[in-house]
Formats: structure tokens, C-alpha cells, sequence
């Protein structure tokens, strides 16, 4: 099955807060296709509209304009993609009332995976999180970086065939980043899955993705393909120098949108 | 714990010593208080009057919580709801008990249904606020979450509406509680043949204190054991997931 996404024409704008105000536009027609199995990094300055994109991506908002189809198959008509997602929000959203392996089966029994199934693959992530010794932990028992993971559990234990991640590991200390970058390419390349992932970090997006897209005044300000064989080593200096170039197109989309906001001021 | 002990000990004795400096028909000491309870409890009318009371607190609070509620929690989910309803339930809340009772012993008669009616209708505004506040203050950003993860609405409402609202039931219960037993006592008096109200009034016509303040400890410690021992237990096991605070 195709699990790619096309992205045509895609129009998002906010109403204005007072009436007669005028609407916030946030995203401009934006066009993108992302294959099937492709790894795509979003990188933009604070309010470009990142989540926004997800958020009508994965039908969570619907009040949008243009098309949004995935593997060729449009998006019904509540929104939903006829495929399945995992979602990686910005905060970890944990059901607090769950303990850790509660809270992922509530996803699970939400999903189409086999009940016989669940114990494996709750075993094998929490493994591979290092969260195993918390199964049985509520979520405010959980340090910050330990909620993310789980929620980087729940939203893999589904199995999903897109994967939308929302700054996953910026609340995370950079060792434990690493690993779980490391990881997660692993995961992909064994699993498959279309993945989207949005990050403030041009080396981070540099060494996930196949392709980087720098998002600026709610359009695409450039795509940088990282042809760099995988997997991939972290320490790559062929690596280092596609994010010196990504991260220079990051930094002039920052100050295209802090103009924008001055001229906006002026008048 | 042990706090707890030492100033019901400490209150016992303060009402020891005040009752040396007063006259007995005035206040009584904690010995003969307890004396008398313990007669009244002998000759075993005591049960009646009890467990009268107890049905018009539970009744009345059942139908205090049916009605506020679903009125708070539609108040704290709908705008409209939340415009429309807000000065209706803030009205119910002024019009003082004693008029509530008045109204429905006349137009219902002097009947248990009155009672109730009465006690039930007295409470509901302030369980309605109690649960609007508290639905104001729900995550939504959880349903979101739910959503993206394929569940339908039922299961949204069920787990992930309902755990956030149950603190809130709780809490308007207790606070009900509170509420109820105190309204029950006056309604009671107003227009009951029974119940530990209609005995306070009995014994305070015949100014007999003793028998006054031997009613009065039943029915607190009555009360209190509802509220520390049932109603605290039963919010323990089913909040066992929220950090503990200590106080
Ligand atoms: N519900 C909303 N109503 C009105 N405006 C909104 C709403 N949500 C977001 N916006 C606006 O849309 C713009 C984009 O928001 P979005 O959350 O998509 O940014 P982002 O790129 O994810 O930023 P960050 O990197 O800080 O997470 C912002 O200017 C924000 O103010
Ligand atoms: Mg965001």
C-alpha cells in the first residue's frame, strides 16, 4: 500500500479575534509530496506553522482549503486520513489517570492490532525506550523526557503507516536525543513508514531525513535533499555540511518572518 | 493522624472546662452528654429519628447532584448553555433554604416528597457551580489525543470526559453533603413528625440542653464518619493516579 502524501494548494488561515479583523493566514498554498517510506524533516522559525501543518494533516482540524490526499486517496470527509497515523504532539498528552502501559493500551485498543500482539510489542518498545522499569508508573511520576518517550511508545505501538512527530526530542537532554535519533531510524528502516518530523535543530533534521523542507511566511522557502548513504554516523562531516546549509536557509526564514512582523507593526 | 486525635481530645476538653463555669441547663458537660445519648440509645427510638434523617440526607442529595450535575457540566462544555443558565442557577442560589422548604411544604404538602424536593432543590445551584468550575478547567488538548488515536466519541466521552469530571462529582459530593444535612435539620423542623431536627426542636421547646447537645454530637459524629471514613476512602481508591500533596 502507498502510504505517500500529496499536499496541493493548501490554504490555512485563523480567524481574526475581533470582528471585522482580518483573518491570520498561516499557511499560503503550500504544495508537497512526500513518498512513500520518505523521512521528511520540517524546520521553520516559532510560528510558521509547523504544528498547524500537522494539525490539518491528521484531520484534527478540517476547516482548511486545498487538497490533502494520501497514497492517492483523498481525506474523507471528517478529515481523517484513510491510512494510519501515529502523532507525536509538541507536549506528551498522556491520559494521567493511566499508568505508562495503561496509557498505550488505550491507543492499542483503539487500533486494528491483534490483542495477541500487544504484550510484544509493548515489551519491545518499552525496552528500547529504557522504560520498562516504569510500566506501572503514572505519568506525573514521569521526569519530562521520560513522558515523551512513552508518548513516543504509544504513538509507535499502533504500528502506524504515517508517523507525525511534533518536536519529539527537544525536551530531551542530547545524549539521550542521540540515542533515540539513532533509534528511530532504526525503527523506520525496519518497520517502514512515511514519516514527518518537525524540529527547531538543522543537525537533527540534517541526519534523520532524506529530505529537509524550511517552511517561511507559511510556504516553502526551500527543500535540501540529504544524500548521505544510510545508516548513517552521527559524527558525519558530509552530515555537518548539508546542516551548515540548512541551517543558513533557517536563520534567513527567521529573519524574512521577524520583517514581516516589523513591516506588519508599521502598517 | 495524630493530629487529628489530639484536637478532637483538646475540643473535649475545652468543652469540659467551659461547662464548669455554666450551669448545667445551659451547657451540659461532655459526660452527661454522652450519658443521655446513651439512654436515648438504650430505649431505642433513637434509630427511627436516625435513620429518618439519613434518607432525607441521601434522597435530598441524590436529587441535588441529579440536577446540578448535568446543568454544571453543560454550563462548563457550551457557551450558550454557560450564557442562558448563569443567572438562573445564581438566582436559585440566593433565594434563601427556608423559602425552598416554605414553597414546597405548601405546594406539595407535608410530605417526605416535600422534604426531599425541598432539600434536593436548595442544594443543586451550588453543586451546579461547583461542576461548571471544574469542567472549565478541563484538558481538551487530551481529547485531541484521542482523537488522532482512532477513538470514537463514546470512548472519548467515557475515557477521557469522565476521568476528568469524576474529581469534580466527587468533590460536589462531599461538598453536597456538607450542604444537605444542614437543610435537612431545618427542614425538618418545619414540617417533619421525625428526625433528628424535629427532636432538636422538641427538646429546645422543652429547653432541656442536655438532650439538645446529645443530638447534636449523634448526628456530627454520624456525619463525620460518612465524610472521613466513606466519602475520603472512597476518593482515595478512585484517585490513587494524582500526586500526593502534603499538606
Ligand atoms: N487556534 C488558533 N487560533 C488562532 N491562531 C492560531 C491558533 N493556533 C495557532 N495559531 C497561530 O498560527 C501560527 C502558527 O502556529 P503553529 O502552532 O502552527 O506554529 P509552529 O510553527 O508550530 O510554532 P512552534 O515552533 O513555536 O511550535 C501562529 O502565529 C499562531 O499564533
Ligand atoms: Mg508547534
Amino acid at each position: 500500500m502507498d502510504k505517500g502524501i500529496s499536499i496541493k494548494g493548501l490554504v490555512k488561515e485563523y480567524p481574526g479575534h475581533r470582528q471585522g479583523e482580518r483573518g491570520h493566514r498561516v499557511l499560503n498554498g503550500l504544495d508537497l509530496s512526500i513518498a512513500d517510506n520518505e523521512f521528511v524533516c520540517i524546520l521553520g522559525p516559532s510560528g510558521c506553522g509547523k504544528s498547524t501543518l500537522l494539525n490539518t494533516l491528521s484531520g484534527l482540524d478540517n476547516d482548511y482549503s486545498g487538497e490533502v490526499s494520501f497514497g492517492g486517496r483523498p481525506v474523507g470527509r471528517n478529515g481523517k486520513p484513510p491510512v494510519k497515523m501515529g502523532y507525536l504532539f509538541q507536549d506528551p498528552r498522556l491520559l494521567p489517570w493511566l499508568t505508562a502501559e495503561r496509557n498505550v493500551d488505550f491507543v492499542l485498543e483503539n487500533s486494528d492490532v491483534p490483542k495477541a500482539r500487544w504484550a510484544e510489542i509493548k515489551n519491545h518498545y518499552f525496552a528500547l525506550t529504557g522504560l520498562e522499569a516504569f510500566r506501572h508508573h503514572y505519568p506525573h511520576e514521569l521526569s519530562g523526557g521520560m513522558a515523551q518517550r512513552l508518548s513516543l511508545v504509544r504513538a509507535l505501538a499502533i504500528e502506524p503507516d504515517v508517523l507525525f512527530m511534533d518536536e519529539p526530542f527537544s525536551g530531551l537532554d542530547e545524549l539521550t536525543a542521540r540515542r533515540m535519533r539513532v533509534d528511530l531510524l532504526d525503527i523506520w528502516s525496519r518497520t517502514g513508514k512515511t514519516i514527518l518530523f518537525i524540529t527547531h535543530n538543522s543537525y537533527e533534521a540534517t541526519f534523520l531525513a532524506d529530505r529537509v523542507v524550511v517552511l517561511s511566511q507559511g510556504n516553502i522557502r526551500e527543500e535540501i535533499r540529504v544524500e548521505v548513504p544510510r545508516p548513517r554516523d552521527y559524527d558525519d562531516p558530509a552530515l555537518f555540511d548539508i546542516s551548515k546549509q540548512v541551517s543558513a536557509n533557517f536563520i534567513a526564514a527567521a529573519e524574512e518572518a521577524e520583517r514581516a512582523r516589523l513591516e506588519q507593526q508599521a502598517g | 493522624m495524630f493530629v487529628k486525635v489530639g484536637s478532637i481530645i483538646a475540643a473535649v476538653l475545652a468543652w469540659l472546662g467551659l461547662s464548669f463555669l455554666f450551669p448545667e441547663t445551659i451547657l451540659p458537660g461532655p459526660f452527661q452528654t454522652t450519658m443521655v445519648l446513651a439512654e436515648n440509645f438504650a430505649n431505642g427510638e433513637i434509630f427511627q429519628h436516625l435513620f429518618a434523617t439519613l434518607g432525607r440526607v441521601l434522597g435530598g442529595l441524590a436529587l441535588a447532584m441529579a440536577i446540578g450535575i448535568p446543568v454544571g457540566v453543560i454550563m462548563g462544555v457550551n457557551r450558550f448553555a454557560e450564557k442562558t443558565l448563569d443567572i438562573w442557577v445564581m438566582v436559585a442560589l440566593t433565594v434563601p433554604s427556608l423559602c425552598y422548604a416554605i414553597f414546597a411544604f405548601i405546594w406539595i404538602g407535608l410530605n417526605e416528597t416535600a422534604a426531599i424536593v425541598a432539600i434536593g432543590l436548595t442544594s443543586a445551584p451550588s453543586i451546579a457551580i461547583n461542576l461548571w468550575e471544574g469542567v472549565k478547567n478541563i484538558d481538551t488538548r487530551l481529547f485531541k489525543m484521542a482523537k488522532v488515536f482512532n477513538a470514537s466519541r463514546w470512548v472519548i466521552i467515557r475515557r477521557v470526559l469522565f476521568p476528568q469530571v469524576l474529581p469534580y462529582i466527587m468533590a460536589s459530593l462531599r461538598f453536597g453533603l456538607g450542604i444537605v444535612w444542614k437543610i435537612t435539620v431545618l427542614v425538618e423542623l418545619l414540617g417533619r413528625p421525625d428526625g433528628v431536627g424535629f427532636e432538636l426542636f422538641y427538646w429546645y421547646q422543652l429547653a432541656d440542653m442536655q438532650q439538645v447537645l446529645a443530638w447534636t454530637l449523634l448526628f456530627t459524629i454520624v456525619m463525620l464518619f460518612i465524610e472521613l471514613v466513606i466519602l475520603q476512602n472512597m476518593e482515595r481508591k478512585l484517585f490513587s493516579w494524582r500526586p500526593k500533596v502534603k499538606i
